[in-house]
């Protein structure tokens, strides 16, 4: 094992305990998407550290990684709209407050 | 032979016009009636000169329907068509004041038009027909006044006494026709041997029915009810006749066992029913009784092999018994009663009247140079030639000496009493018709020989039956004139009223068995009844219960269901929180776990 990617899977791991202590600390919603973001980072830098490292000549992780990024960007675009539609209709995006869906 | 039908079709044609014209009918009668007397004197001096008229018809194939006319039957309907015509002149008189003459007249000239085929007919089927027909004319003209109380039952009694006794012709006409493959009377004749016996008796039930022998002869006395004329008609040439003419035909065919059952039944008959007239408390009720013994004579007669004999009784019994019928409808109008209390002295309030009714009964008694003279004497004498005589010679003498006395005793009543005259409306029409009948019933006697050579056969004479029938005659009248009924009667007089309780016992041997069957029937059908009602109570019972299953059963099960998936659903639901957080750490906290169980089995391998 390198250590390059010894090291880039230590930059992914912290990078994805930042985003899990984002995610559960934090109280507003965009600020846990954040976190969740991070999280998302992390998982991406592990992915390209195996695939440049390990197995450079097989191009399932790049693409694997690609679908990740789009994955994101849709998740960000429909959680920026919920909390949106949240400010308007409640003035808040706390997250402690909002317990309607409550079964 | 255009002579045969139109002694038949005259009254038949009347009829019909008079219940299309609806007028005139007195007219149309008197004409359609005088038609046909004349058509049947006619054919009688055709059989006077040897000539024998026959009219073929299409009837059943093979089968024609076939009228004749021998001397016999020549003769019988010239004696229907002479007393039915005076009847009918009588009539004219007698119904002068009843508003509905037309339906009288109709029915009586097709009752007549019936007689005549009846009398005419020459194979079975036809008389059948007309046998039939008499019958329900009969019913017609017995309900004539069918808003009187009792009128229509003594109509309904009539016809069903009539019409179960005709069952016995049916089945005799049957046996012979299939014994002699033809329906021609006089071939079916020439029958012998068991089927004889069994069509002759079945042959006597159907003749007891019609003329009212015992134990059959209650519904004649209660047919009474009908205008006069018409039980004159009745009682004389044509409804009762009808079963006397039919044995009369028959009798060449019929065995020594069957005629000796015939001499039996018309020797009780005659008995039973004089005895019955000797205690009857009403004129007309007391003539219909006599009217049934002195067919019990005829009967007699048959019996004793001498048919000739019984049919000389019919004419003169005919030509008697209407004059006697005509005669007590006159003094019915005199007292407006016929019940001999009410009649007593009616006689002397009309001499002339009572004179006609006196020499029809000494006549009917059998007094000379009367009619029934001569018939009764040949009947007497008849049984004394028979080789039954011990047996049926004291049961002719015993209607003859009954005869006298009931015929007394009536005169007796009409003559003593007292007088009460008043008017009555067409007395002129009914003293017309009475007195040409009593004319005959009187000289009838005179053209007996000529029958004798016309029908070529003679009757048995004797001087011994002359002096027996007179001297019984003559005690039966003087018993009836000088001693009271009841004291002649003595024990029998309570039998006697009730008509020897044989109405009585027809209602115990028909009737209640009848009923009893009918409330055997009914419970049966209580029972069916019952039992369909359980059937449908089981029915509703199973549908309840399949109900129920469906409401408890199958609808508790799905409903159960229904209600353990809401409850699972509601524990389900406590699950979820709404707080991101806590799912968040619950979703770390699992993802680590599992992390550390992959791990873990990793490191064990």
């Amino acid at each position: 094992m390198s250590i390059e990617l010894l090291i880039a899977l230590i930059t992914g791991a912290a990078l994805f305990g930042t985003g899990i202590y984002g995610a559960l600390s934090q109280t507003n919603l965009v600020m846990i998407m954040m976190g969740v973001e991070l999280i998302l980072a992390g998982a991406m830098i592990n992915l390209v550290a195996f695939w440049r490292y390990l197995h450079p000549d097989n191009p399932a992780g790049q693409m694997f990684v690609l679908i990740i990024m789009t994955v994101m960007a849709i998740e960000m675009a429909v959680g920026f709209g919920v909390a949106i539609a949240r400010f308007r209709a409640r003035g808040s995006v706390e997250m402690e407050e909002a317990t309607e869906l409550k079964g | 032979m255009s002579l045969i039908a139109s002694v038949i079709l005259a009254p038949l044609v009347a009829a019909v016009l008079i219940l299309l014209l609806r007028r005139a009918a007195v007219a149309l009668a008197l004409l359609g009636a005088s038609i046909a007397l004349l058509a049947s004197i006619a054919l009688l001096s055709d059989a006077f000169s040897g000539v024998t008229g026959e009219l073929l018809l299409p009837g059943l194939p093979g089968m024609p329907l076939r009228l004749i006319a021998t001397p016999l039957t020549a003769l019988l309907s010239t004696l229907v068509a002479i007393i039915a015509g005076l009847v009918l002149v009588y009539a004219v008189g007698y119904m002068r004041q009843d508003d509905e003459p037309v339906r009288f007249f109709a029915t009586l000239l097709l009752f007549i038009a019936a007689m005549q085929t009846l009398v005419l007919a020459g194979d079975w089927v036809l008389l059948l027909a007309a046998w039939e027909l008499i019958g329900l004319c009969s019913y017609l003209l017995i309900g004539f006044w069918y808003r009187r109380s009792g009128v229509g039952s003594a109509a309904s009694r009539a016809f069903l006494y009539t019409r179960s006794a005709d069952l016995g012709l049916y089945l005799a006409a049957f046996i012979l026709i299939a014994e002699a493959g033809s329906s021609d009377i006089a071939t079916t004749l020439n029958t012998g041997g068991g089927a004889a016996i069994a069509a002759g008796l079945l042959l006597l039930v159907a003749a007891m029915g019609k003329s009212a022998q015992t134990p059959l002869h209650d519904w004649l006395q209660r047919a009474m009810a009908g205008p006069t004329p018409v039980s004159a008609l009745l009682h004389s040439a044509t409804l009762v006749a009808a079963g006397a003419i039919l044995l009369i035909r028959t009798t060449p065919m019929l065995p020594a066992e069957t005629l000796l059952v015939v001499g039996v039944v018309g020797g009780i008959t005659t008995v039973v029913t004089g005895l019955i007239a000797l205690g009857e408390r009403d004129l007309k009720r007391l003539l219909a009784a006599s009217t049934s013994s002195q067919y019990g004579l005829m009967l007699v007669a048959v019996g004793a092999g001498v048919p000739l004999a019984a049919l000389l009784h019919l004419i003169a019994h005919a030509a008697i018994k209407s004059s006697l019928f005509l005669g007590a409808g006159v003094f019915q109008h005199g007292r407006e009663s016929t019940a001999l209390t009410k009649l007593q002295g009616a006689g002397r309030e009309r001499p002339r009247i009572f004179l006609a009714f006196a020499l029809a009964a000494l006549a009917l008694a059998g007094i000379p140079p009367l009619s029934g003279f001569f018939s009764k004497d040949a009947i007497i004498a008849a049984t004394l030639a028979s080789p039954t005589a011990l047996l049926l010679t004291p049961f002719a003498l015993a209607g003859t000496l009954l005869t006298g006395a009931y015929m007394a005793r009536a005169l007796r009543v009409l003559w003593h009493g007292d007088r009460q005259q008043r008017p009555i409306a067409g007395l002129g029409w009914m003293a017309a018709g009475l007195a040409g009948l009593v004319t005959l019933a009187v000289t009838l006697g005179a053209a007996f020989p000529a029958i004798e050579t016309l029908l070529d056969s003679t009757l048995p004479v004797s001087t011994l039956a002359q002096v027996l029938g007179l001297s019984a005659a003559l005690a039966g009248l003087a018993l009836g004139w000088l001693v009271p009924a009841p004291r002649l009667l003595g024990p029998l007089l309570p039998w006697a009223r009730q008509g020897f309780a044989i109405a009585g016992g027809f209602d115990a041997w028909i009737v209640r068995p009848a009923f009893a069957i009918a409330r055997g029937c009914e419970r049966v059908e209580r029972g069916l009844y019952a039992a369909v009602l359980a059937v449908g109570r089981l029915g509703l019972a199973i549908g309840q219960a399949a109900r129920r299953s469906d409401d408890r059963g199958i609808d508790g099960l799905i409903f159960a269901l229904v209600r353990g998936m809401v409850d699972l659903g509601n524990r389900a639901r406590t699950l979820q929180s709404g707080l991101i957080h806590r799912e968040m750490a619950i979703t770390v906290v699992a993802t680590a776990v599992i992390l550390s169980v992959l791990l873990a089995t990793s490191l064990f391998r």
